[in-house]
């Protein structure tokens, strides 16, 4: 019943953290990436039904792996993950067709309200 | 994409479609067979239903195509029929109603049943032939999709207190509702949420065939949504208004703007030459700056001004519609002429205007003309002043009948009656209440609501004067400032005290040598030309010491259609006054207007001799006026 879900985030504790919520809610983690070279590849093969993205990562930004996933598959449903006063990248992600966005530190009520709203 | 940032465009350049169907309209029932009337009409019609298409404004584009499709019938029948004409000025004043629903940020009106109406006129003009039969199918469908209940929205959306990104959660909220339908307009705008802006609160209008319900579920599974509400709350209601007085808009012309920016270019190496010359403490080059400086000021002023201008053309538009009307209410045929419709005003001069002047045209049909005759509006300039006059070519008030109606209301006593000299009886015109729409007489009619004319104008500073001579026809004239915010002041002093007067009120000034000053019983006069006007000391107005001298100042004004003289300390001069605004509790003062700062930094008061006047009747009452005849 769960949702596929692939979490984006160059924090392996971050990484952890959320696929523990995603879990524990019954989704399925299909796929993990520390960065957005990663995450754009991953995408394509795994074509999950759900990505949490981090913003800020190596290689290459999460808002730029949005802009690409997108580009190739525009009904991709991407959530962005942004630490307190990332505001201005944010709105960047929004425009760029960020379903919805998750501030860190998550609260595991608030990522399910989140998952439930942008596929629901 | 974002419309809302067109809104004002759209709405300002469709008055003016409007306002030009209803003038080429006009000029189509003159000469129906006007080929170029016909289709620059039609072209009108074009240029709104286009525009109100891409604002997502259905009726109104509906209706304009409606319109649109009529005068194609027209344009190839090359002609308008006469009924047709009533038709088309009905859909014009609907698409003004539109067009007012959209301005109020309000749904637009139904506008099915008119044009079900029309398209029986339709079939009926065209006959069956294809093309008409096409026509009527794709509005049919139109009509359609307006049945569909489309709704209009107007949804605030607070967030809550700790919203993380705001404006990224607004966008969000924005997407999610463009979902539903069409953003009509939205604030803060969506370019200001893309730049960062932080929203707490998002007021917009949707369009939309959902139910309110559905829409506000949707947007409450939203993290962050404290609320969601629908229709207009007083706060919001505040606010929005506020806002569009903000807002408005005007148009320049790129050559003034070009100006503006030279004019700043001077005043900058202005600056610099004088910081230059007060280094170097020479006081010749400070001098030179600082006339040049005066020069700049002043240029600057004229053309900050010419901003604002607007021709009188603005206010008197509609009156040729208005004129045709009011000739078939009361079957009289009068021919309008408009004289001088490109004199400029101040915008807020022009709103402030547009009700008297349509008052006193109707009045000029209902009671001047009689059965045929010509109404005239004519503007023109003279120094500071614009004058605009209405006046009418019918048989002239009867001086005798407003003496009955005087002493009929018991407004003044039989001997005061007698002494008024036409000008200032005319003046009794205006008296509130002086004259009832309930009585129909040959002059009652001429005072109705012009109490509320002489008011806007004496409010901006102007004087309204009233001519008539029997057989001829009467003339009310304006005498306006062409600006409210800056104006011309004479400087008067009492006992020690600057005052200002508005040089429109203002008819001469003159100094006499106190033996010259009569007496009729109490009242201080002084023969003046051929008149005999009564003297009244400014100081005493306002309670101050009277001082006693051997020449006298007096400023000649005019109170009520009557020459007086006030008697003042000093004259000191003339100044051009920014106005400043009084405001509680120093706006109660009677017959204070407003305040202006001296380069010194002095407040000087301004004074309306005619409300101060008016405010110490108890002291100066016509009694006292009646004894000096």
């Amino acid at each position: 019943m769960g949702v596929r879900v692939m979490v984006v985030d160059d924090a392996l504790f971050m990484r952890n953290m959320l696929k523990d919520i995603f879990i524990k809610a019954g989704h399925q983690v299909v796929g993990e990436a520390a960065n957005g070279e990663e995450a754009v590849a991953k995408y394509a093969e795994l074509k999950p039904e759900l990505v949490t993205m981090d913003i800020v990562m190596p290689v290459k930004s999460g808002i730029e792996a949005l802009q690409e996933i997108r580009s190739a598959n525009p009904d991709a449903c991407i959530v962005m993950c942004s630490a307190l006063g990332q505001d201005a990248l944010v709105v960047e992600a929004v425009q760029a067709g960020a379903k919805d966005f998750i501030v860190k530190p998550f609260k595991e009520e608030r990522v399910l309200d989140v998952v439930r709203r942008v596929l629901g | 994409m974002d419309m809302s940032k067109y809104h004002e465009l759209f709405l300002s350049e469709t008055k003016e479609h409007l306002r030009r169907m209803s003038q080429l309209t006009i000029a189509l029932e003159q000469n129906p067979s006007d080929k170029d009337g016909i289709d620059a009409l039609f072209r009108e019609a074009h240029s709104i239903k286009g525009m109100a298409a891409s604002m997502g404004f259905e009726n109104t584009a509906s209706l304009a195509h409606h319109l649109e499709d009529l005068l194609d019938g027209f344009r190839q029948s090359g002609t308008v029929p006469e009924l047709a004409v009533d038709r088309l000025l009905a859909g014009t004043d609907l698409l003004e109603g539109l067009l007012a629903d959209i301005e109020a940020e309000e749904p637009e009106q139904d506008v099915s049943a008119f044009i079900a109406e029309g398209e029986v006129l339709l079939s009926s003009q065209t006959g069956t032939d294809e093309p008409s039969g096409a026509d009527t199918d794709s509005l049919a469908e139109e009509t359609v999709t307006t049945e569909n209940r489309v709704g209009t929205f107007q949804i605030t959306i607070d967030l809550a207190e700790d919203t993380l990104a705001p404006a990224a959660r607004a966008l969000l909220a924005l997407e999610e509702l463009k979902q539903f339908g069409r953003v009509v307009s939205c604030e803060p705008t969506e370019d200001a949420m893309k730049q960062g802006f932080a929203v707490k609160q998002l007021v917009l209008w949707l369009q939309s065939d959902s139910s309110e319900e559905e829409i506000k579920q949707k947007i409450l599974t939203m993290p962050d949504i404290a609320k969601v509400s629908f229709g207009t709350d007083r706060r919001n209601e505040t606010r929005s208004s506020r806002m569009d007085e903000d807002m408005r808009t005007v148009r320049v012309r790129t050559a003034l703007l070009d100006k503006f920016v030279n004019l700043t270019g001077e005043l900058i190496t202005n600056r610099y030459m004088l910081q230059s010359a007060a280094k170097s403490e020479d006081w010749n080059d400070v001098q030179d700056g600082l006339n040049l400086l005066a020069r700049l000021v002043t240029d600057l002023h004229y053309h900050v001004l010419q901003v604002r201008m607007t021709p009188l053309e603005s206010i008197t538009a509609n009156l040729p519609r208005l004129v045709r009307d009011q000739c078939r209410k009361s079957n009289k045929k009068v021919k309008l002429e408009i004289v001088g419709d490109e004199v400029e005003l101040d915008r807020a001069i022009l709103e402030d205007l547009a009700d008297p002047l349509v008052h006193m045209v109707r009045n000029a049909i209902d009671h001047g003309v009689e059965e045929e005759g010509t109404v005239q509006v004519r503007a023109w300039r003279e120094k500071d002043l614009a004058l605009i006059e209405v006046s009418d070519d019918g048989r002239g008030i009867d001086p005798a009948s407003v003496r009955k109606k005087l002493s009929e209301k018991k407004l003044l006593k039989p001997a005061q009656i007698k002494t008024l000299t036409e000008r200032e009886l005319f003046q009794w015109l205006c008296y509130p209440g002086f004259s009832t729409a309930g009585e129909v007489t040959e002059t009652s009619g001429r005072g109705v609501g012009m109490d509320v004319v002489k008011s806007a104008v004496e409010n901006l500073g102007g004087m309204l004067e009233i001519y008539s001579k029997r057989g001829e026809g009467t003339r009310f004239l304006m005498k306006l400032p062409l600006s409210i915010a800056i104006i011309k002041i004479l400087l008067v002093e009492c006992d020690g005290n600057t005052l200002g007067i508005p040089v429109t009120r203002v008819l001469r000034t003159l100094d006499i040598q106190s033996d010259e000053v009569q007496l009729s019983g109490r009242q201080k006069i002084y023969p003046l030309d051929e008149e005999v006007i009564p003297l009244y000391s400014l100081s005493r107005m306002l309670h101050l010491p009277e001082t006693e001298a051997s020449t006298i100042h007096l400023v000649i004004s005019e109170i009520q259609g009557r020459k007086v003289g006030l008697i003042v300390d000093r004259l000191t001069g003339q100044l051009e006054a920014f106005v400043k605004t009084l405001v509680m509790p120093l706006s109660q003062i009677a017959g204070v207007t407003g305040a202006t700062i001296t380069g010194e930094g002095k407040i000087i008061f301004i004074i309306d001799p005619q409300v101060l006047f008016e405010a110490e009747s108890e002291q100066f009452s016509m009694t006292e006026v009646e004894e000096t005849a």
